[in-house]
């Protein structure tokens, strides 16, 4: 099923920071969502997060650091049980298993609270948690920007490897062209509030368009080796 | 040149650092590299003299160095300045601190390279962008023509674009200015792009210190290999066949 929204706008203290965008989401999607800072990005990820959740499907979010998805002062399991309350699972039917070892967590002791982790194991357990249902689509926020390199690394190729072949599809939210582009089929490019370009990966890394798409471009990575 | 011996430092009980060494000479750049918690922090609140050592010593051309007045640029652009003043005093505050004169024509010439407009100054941190208040942050940092400068995670919170935009103006800076500049960051692709020498830590040891285009094409132990492919993974590096 494709996933569709129409004319999302979002106005802050009079100025409008997002103007009328729509959408098409296909199964299996990768999207990524790039632009530079304040360009309404994160907006647009949110918006239609609520948007697609309010015409029933499912969306699930993972925010850019796991302080802002976990309570400190809740354990693991906690976190675990109420995610499956709140998608009407019975608590205990998520394969908890099946996900911890997708995303290589199984070691961690779910009755700790999230100190009792490493920052790299509370983003994967949040990406777990996003996971459980299977849903339509996932929002990944600057998912790997709180992260140590080696291990943003890891996180990102066990989600890619476990959704290979699912029907779910994946909006890379991110400033970093760079890191999308790796992960991405489709990049949608936003500017100061609208969705200015949208292509293929290959098309926009070479072929940008917009001024916004081609400092991307131009700026996607450090330097290239020879490697 | 500044020249760390033997450092160790310790919080409690617990070893942050462990025998550290490294020397940096006038207008070079050292990329020191690691995880969160490897100690990288840590080295720059020791070189800063906010915390003492447990043994060895740091120096600036053989003399203790707080008398070279090392400056800091800090990670949070807007945190590190005072909400309430003008980024024009709280620029100046260096001069002030230090007691000395500034140099006719040095804050415009400094403004201009750092493509900040002079009326910038006159705004509050919250009313410029976060890129423009990091430009500012070095502008503090340069003000006092500080020998060395020390750079805490200078390009995280900014974008991608921004981010190499504000690496070349230092790098451009630092080669006006002569500064040695020593750079904390978890960036791989930002400290092989932009320093000379590349020291890792791990743990609160050095894992290995390399010029950036060994690192960069033949790293030594697995540990440097593992950061250097995952700045591959992550796009911060392009591998070109």
């Amino acid at each position: 099923m494709i996933l569709t929204v129409t004319g999302l706008s979002a106005v802050r203290s009079g100025r409008t920071i997002l103007h009328p965008t729509s959408l098409d989401i296909e199964p299996r999607g990768r999207i990524g969502l790039v632009g530079a800072s304040g360009s309404g990005k994160s907006t647009l990820g949110h918006m239609l997060i609520d948007d697609l959740n309010a015409q029933g499907h499912s969306v699930a979010h993972v925010p850019q650091s796991p302080d802002e998805a976990l309570d400190p002062l809740r354990s693991m399991a906690f976190h675990w049980r109420e995610t499956e309350v709140a998608l009407g699972l019975q608590p205990g039917s998520a394969d908890q298993a099946g996900l911890f070892r997708a995303l290589s967590i199984e070691d961690g002791d779910i009755r700790e609270r999230p100190w009792g982790w490493s920052r790299g194991m509370q983003q994967r357990f949040v990406i777990a948690m996003a996971l459980i249902s299977s849903p339509d689509l996932i929002v990944l926020d600057e998912p790997t920007s709180a992260l140590d390199p080696v291990v943003a690394a890891a996180t990102m190729d066990l989600l890619s490897s476990f959704l290979d072949g699912k029907d779910t599809a994946m909006i890379l939210v991110t400033h970093d062209l760079g890191l999308a582009a790796r992960r991405v089929d489709r990049l949608m490019v936003m500017d100061a509030g609208r969705l200015v370009e949208e292509g293929s990966t290959g098309d926009i890394l070479e072929h940008p368009q917009t001024p916004a798409a081609k400092a991307l471009s131009a700026h996607r990575n450090w330097m290239a080796l020879p490697c | 040149m500044l020249k760390v011996n033997n450092l160790v430092v310790k919080r409690g009980p617990r070893v942050t650092l462990d025998d550290i060494n490294l020397s940096l000479q006038a207008g070079e750049t050292l990329a020191v590299v690691g995880e969160s918690g490897a100690g990288k922090s840590t080295l720059i609140a020791t070189i800063l003299g906010l915390l003492k050592p447990a043994s060895g010593e740091i120096t600036w051309n053989g003399q203790p160095v707080r008398e070279a007045h090392p400056a800091l640029v800090m990670q949070e652009p807007r945190a590190a300045f005072n909400p309430v003043l003008s980024l024009r005093r709280s620029v100046m505050e260096p001069i002030v601190a230090q007691g000395t004169v500034l140099g006719i024509g040095c804050l415009e010439r400094l403004c201009a390279r750092l493509e900040l407009p002079s009326e910038m100054l006159d705004r509050r941190p919250n009313q410029v962008s976060i890129g423009q208040a990091q430009r500012a942050g070095i502008l503090r940092a340069l003000i006092a023509a500080a020998p060395l400068v020390l750079f805490d995670e200078p390009l995280s919170a900014l974008d991608a674009v921004t981010q190499k935009h504000t690496a070349q103006l230092i790098s451009d800076l630092q080669s006006e200015e002569g500064f040695a500049a020593l750079i904390v960051t978890h960036d791989i692709g930002y400290a092989v792009a932009h320093a000379d020498q590349i020291m890792v830590l791990k743990d609160g040891r050095v894992e290995e210190t390399t010029d950036a285009q060994t690192f960069a094409l033949n790293p030594v132990s697995p540990y440097c290999r593992a950061l250097r492919d995952a700045a591959i993974s992550l796009g911060a590096l392009e591998a070109v066949t």
